[in-house]
């Protein structure tokens, strides 16, 4: 049945039937296994006759291996510093065949099982993902017992820069043994590369297999590793796509899949999420937002509303805060509460923040009065030195005094980098410029922040104000504004709606207030028109 | 990595619910440790409950490595943590005990076979703070 040329090549050859059992070995592959002859093996188990000189960690690889159909690639020691590798093929109808090549012989390998092998773990690659998937397009309709399970190693990268990458091969291998106990022999374990892994099941009843899978696999990989003396918690994040759920093309699965591993990290990771059909359309609606509010700049969709803030001692209108707005064409006003984030994420935050402030001092220097501008600043922009230059050049290009700009920034800008972000907030300060604290008692609302700068302004949230008719809210509120009031802070009070709220900050002490009983947001050009109005009413509201 | 001796000290949910179930895979486990840890060259110690696990393991490197992943893929337990993963310069156990620990005296009867049967000595961990913690984590665990 086999030719002479394959009893004598120079490559070892085995094939091992359903019991492992080997039914054939050549005279190189006994050679290479450094075995007295080809013939003795027959009939014999692998584990009992090839692993003489093996570890037993071979052992075990090898134990796994010959109980997983799928090819795989693992050394073997056979005698003193001698190493050679085995290279296991599909199981097909029963049979196997193995191979033994060492180095020299690399040139007459099976370059199309080789090829399809990661080095690393044993698994299948890419290149094997492939060849499955074409299998079960060419198989047409009936497969709905697919499904794809794509899992990406959580804190991966983590482990590699902080314990070095021998580290982080040995938790992939480690990790991919755990993997190959909790899937079924039918199952097919590939490594797509780095740390993302996938699981093709073609068998399985859907989608509780898959389900049962992903589940357990969450389980067994935050579970502690331990490796090179040390303790390492990963742990997975894993993305389902069954096929007949969204898709009936085979070659989608892992498009989908990768949607939902996405949305299990956005979750917070350590968690497996199954495809659905909004997954997509929200990644897709979510591309289009990036592309449009990449352009939004340059097609001048953003704009500047300004909503007045008037000192409670004397009624007037003391300053005006700038707020962007974005008018696209086609969604129409678009909040920045959703804009923003991505603006941050993309760091686009970068230009349109640039942007805010060079138009805010620019249209500022058109009122008549002395008012000042405020100004929000992302936390963002605060990590690097840029924003000294930004602010410097937009004072200088307007001609407007420091005096009447204010920087709001928010208590996350302190979090990071404290000492190079407090050096640009003093820059800024030592030009004239006042810094508000924005947002206060939202966040940490944490002393030492007030305490670090300091800051002009305290801004309090409109949730303090708008919730102002508990007692206990009120006692927060006043004990927030004795507290500006004794660091020599001025506050502002955001979002005042009512007479009542506005006459309670009065008597508390609060030195400003901003929001819809004052006036919305306004236009620029509708700035001029606002303060002549307020300044014929004020006599009444004086009366 | 290196040979130099490791201890591991680890607890876990016992998720076998039934005493006499618990009775059987105790036997079990006290056999195979004691068979597969001596060709690993892993000594210890299990204490074990109703509701808990807590094991110590010495031994090289990587066959601690080995014994631990083995035990980290066994489902007749669940939320694994370690308590401490060091280098130590001499065992313990030298070799392989199992001891229940509990209060309730009709348990503490049925499974002293255990204790006799590995020799479990508690004195080699006299003033390990360790061991003081385990046990305090043993006795909450316990189903009573």
């Amino acid at each position: 049945m086999l030719a002479e040329s394959v009893d004598a090549a120079s490559a070892g050859i085995a094939i091992l039937d359903e019991q492992n059992s080997v039914v054939y070995a050549n005279a190189a592959f006994a050679t290479q296994l450094r075995l007295a002859d080809s013939a003795s093996l027959i009939g014999t188990l692998p584990l009992s006759t090839w692993t003489h000189s093996a570890s037993e960690q071979e052992r075990h690889s090898l134990e796994d291996q010959m109980h997983d159909p799928g090819a795989s690639v693992l050394s073997l020691k056979v005698g003193e510093n001698i190493t050679t590798t085995l290279y296991l093929d599909d199981r097909r109808e029963g049979r196997r065949i193995v191979m033994v090549i060492n180095d020299w012989t690399m040139s007459g390998a099976p370059r199309n099982v080789i090829a399809q092998l990661d080095a690393l773990t044993g698994l299948a690659n890419r290149t094997m993902y492939d060849k499955h998937i074409q299998d079960l397009c060419d198989i047409g309709e009936d497969n709905a017992a697919s499904a794809v399970i794509l899992l990406d190693m959580d804190r991966f990268k983590q482990v590699n820069d902080t314990l070095g990458h021998a580290t982080g091969d040995s938790l992939l291998i480690l990790a991919a043994k755990r993997m190959r106990s909790a899937i079924r022999s039918n199952d097919i374990l590939i490594r797509l590369g780095g740390d993302e892994f996938v699981i093709l099941q073609t068998q399985s009843k859907q989608p509780d297999g898959a389900q049962t899978v992903a589940e357990r696999l969450v389980e067994l990989l935050q579970r502690s590793f331990l490796i090179n003396g040390h303790q390492i918690n990963s742990g997975v994040s894993i993305g389902v796509a069954v096929l007949g759920q969204g898709t009936s093309n085979p070659e989608e699965l892992l498009k989908h899949a990768e949607l939902a591993l996405y949305e299990a990290k956005r979750l917070g990771r350590s968690r497996y999420c199954f495809f659905e059909s909004n997954l997509e359309s929200n990644a897709l609606e979510r591309c289009n937002l990036e592309l449009d509010l990449r352009r939004a700049l340059c097609l001048r969709q953003f704009s500047l509303l300004y909503q007045p803030q008037k000192s409670l001692s004397d009624d007037s209108i003391s300053g005006f805060e700038a707020l962007i707005r974005w008018d696209h064409p086609v969604r129409g006003r678009v909040s920045p509460v959703d804009f923003i984030p991505l603006a941050e994420e993309l760091g686009e935050i970068h230009a349109i923040g640039e942007w805010v402030i060079r138009t805010a001092c620019q249209q500022a220097t058109t009122w008549e009065g002395k008012q000042i501008v405020a100004v929000n600043v992302s936390p963002l922009q605060f990590n690097d030195d840029h924003i000294v230059t930004v602010v410097r050049e937009a004072l200088q290009a307007s001609g407007l005094a420091p005096e009447r700009l204010e920087v709001e920034i928010t208590e996350s800008t302190l979090m990071h980098n404290t000492e190079e972000v407090m050096q640009r907030l003093w820059a800024i300060k030592n030009m004239g410029v006042a810094i508000a604290m924005d947002d206060f008692g939202t966040g940490y609302a944490s002393l030492s922040h007030l305490s670090s700068f300091p800051f002009s302004k305290l801004k309090i949230d409109k949730s303090f104000i708008q919730a102002n008719q508990t007692p206990r809210a009120k006692a927060l509120m006043e004990a927030i504004l004795a507290m500006g009031t004794s660091l020599g802070m001025m506050t502002i009070a955001e979002g005042v709606e009512t007479l009542d709220q506005y006459e309670d900050l009065a008597r508390g002490g609060c030195t400003t207030a901003q929001g819809y009983y004052i006036a919305k947001p306004m236009a620029p050009e509708n700035i001029e028109h606002f303060m002549r109005s307020t300044q014929t009413a004020s006599p009444m509201s004086v009366s | 990595m290196d040979n130099m001796l490791y201890r591991l000290v680890y607890m876990s949910r016992n998720n076998i619910t039934d005493d006499d179930k618990l009775q059987e895979e105790i036997s079990d486990i006290l056999d195979a440790s004691q068979r597969n840890n001596r060709q690993a060259e892993v000594t210890g110690a299990l204490m074990f409950n109703t509701g808990c696990f807590a094991q110590v393991l010495e031994g090289p490197h990587d066959k601690i490595q080995d014994t631990f992943e083995r035990i980290q893929c066994d489902p007749r337990h669940s939320h694994v943590s370690v308590l401490a993963f060091d280098r130590i310069d001499a065992r313990l156990f030298s070799d392989w005990d199992m001891a229940f620990v509990g209060q309730n005296a009709q348990r503490i009867e049925q499974f002293a076979r255990f204790n006799e049967k590995s020799g479990f000595d508690a004195a080699v961990f006299d003033g390990d703070t360790v061991y003081q913690l385990l046990r305090m984590h043993l006795e909450e665990a316990e189903r009573v």
